[in-house]
């Protein structure tokens, strides 16, 4: 368990396409671990993907339980491995930050509503519906695990600087 | 901005407005590019037919403000663009905008004088500071109507709510629709 340093831009691994996982050891489980510190330790994260922290693997950790969006709407710590977007529908635009790309900010256009699958570290496959401010993460983290960065999304010239609190 | 200046740096803001046409964006960039300028932050935008430009430039010492006049003199030239360049001192360069909350405010009605003004004056007397703000005039000649859209950093203390209580009684007075909501970005 350790809280890692989030790698940012332009950083190539946050540009690649991560490796399905194959098995669930513990390697797998430490990485996960790792997400989880990682994302308790920077102030106001929502989630936090593997290739954040520098490994290259479809696994990334989601919780939006206290945060003001997503209180009242969450499922919860999320620990997902090889997570796929079912379906999706609706859409919103919301003005999203990233840690791997620090002091910038745009206006990004998400579903508000999907269906989501993903396998736990226990092995059991889960699926459900997430909405809101939940659903937005998810879709933001799911990015880094193909490589896709806010600013591919950006759907409004309006950006803007948004100072952060040291993360470590 | 998150940006300090540099000891090795001059930094300089230019604006640059005229008569829209093609070319204006390469105009101005060619400029910078061939006297070695970095283009650290820009914003265009079009107002009426007017093209507008905003750029903080940086160059290594020693550099004149001079020089980059009488380059951007030369290049505009009998184009109708007009340039002007100002030097930036340090407090400018690090700029630290405001901290608080940010918010957006939209306001929409028929048009009449005073909008802009009462609005602005409202926000600033508490404390609140405008980072963004545009407006258009919409809708018929006959029965035009104004927006008003701008975005505000709340000062520590004063919450949504209370930046849309503090506007209630405008909107009856200037009868038009005011709205507040938080835009603070989100972190993931």
């Amino acid at each position: 368990m350790a809280v890692k340093e989030i790698v940012t831009y332009p950083d190539p691994i946050l540009k690649q396409v991560c490796a399905p996982v194959q098995a669930i050891d513990d390697e797998v489980k430490k990485l996960i671990e790792d997400l989880v510190d990682t994302m308790h330790a920077g102030p106001g994260s929502v989630g936090v993907a593997a290739p954040q922290i520098g490994v290259s693997m479809r696994v990334c950790v989601i919780d939006v339980s206290k945060n003001r969006h997503g209180k009242e709407n969450n499922h919860g710590l999320l620990l997902m491995i090889n997570p796929e977007i079912v379906a999706k529908s609706g859409a919103a635009v919301m003005r999203e930050g990233c840690m791997s790309v620090p002091d910038y900010t745009g206006d990004v256009e998400r579903a508000t509503e999907l269906t989501l699958r993903f396998t736990e570290p226990d092995g059991n496959v889960r699926e459900f519906d997430a909405s809101g401010f939940e659903a937005v993460a998810i879709q933001h983290e799911m990015d880094h695990l193909d490589g896709f960065l806010f600013l591919d999304r950006i759907a409004s010239l309006k950006t803007g600087l948004f100072r952060r609190k040291n993360y470590k | 901005m998150n940006l300090c200046r540099k000891p090795n740096l001059a930094h300089f803001a230019i604006t640059i407005i005229g008569k829209d046409r093609t070319g204006i964006v390469a105009d101005t960039s060619e400029v910078l590019y061939k006297l070695g300028c970095n283009v650290e932050d820009s914003s265009c935008t079009m107002l009426g037919g007017e093209f507008a430009m905003i750029l903080i430039v940086a160059h290594e010492k020693p550099f004149s403000k001079k020089k980059l006049e009488e380059e951007f003199a030369l290049k505009t030239a009998g184009t109708g663009l007009s340039a002007f360049v100002r030097a930036l001192k340090d407090d400018e360069v690090c700029y630290q905008g405001p901290e608080g909350e940010l918010c957006l405010i939209s306001v929409y009605g028929s048009d009449k004088t005073g909008i802009v003004y009462r609005v602005t004056r409202e926000l600033a007397d508490r404390g609140v500071s405008i980072t963004d703000l545009n407006t258009k005039l919409i809708g018929k000649p006959t029965d035009p109507v104004y927006v008003l859209v701008l975005e505000a950093a709340l000062p520590q203390g004063l919450t949504v709510e209370d930046a849309s209580a503090l506007l209630e009684k405008l909107k009856k007075e200037l009868s038009v629709e005011i709205s507040v909501r938080l835009i603070t970005p989100v972190s993931l």
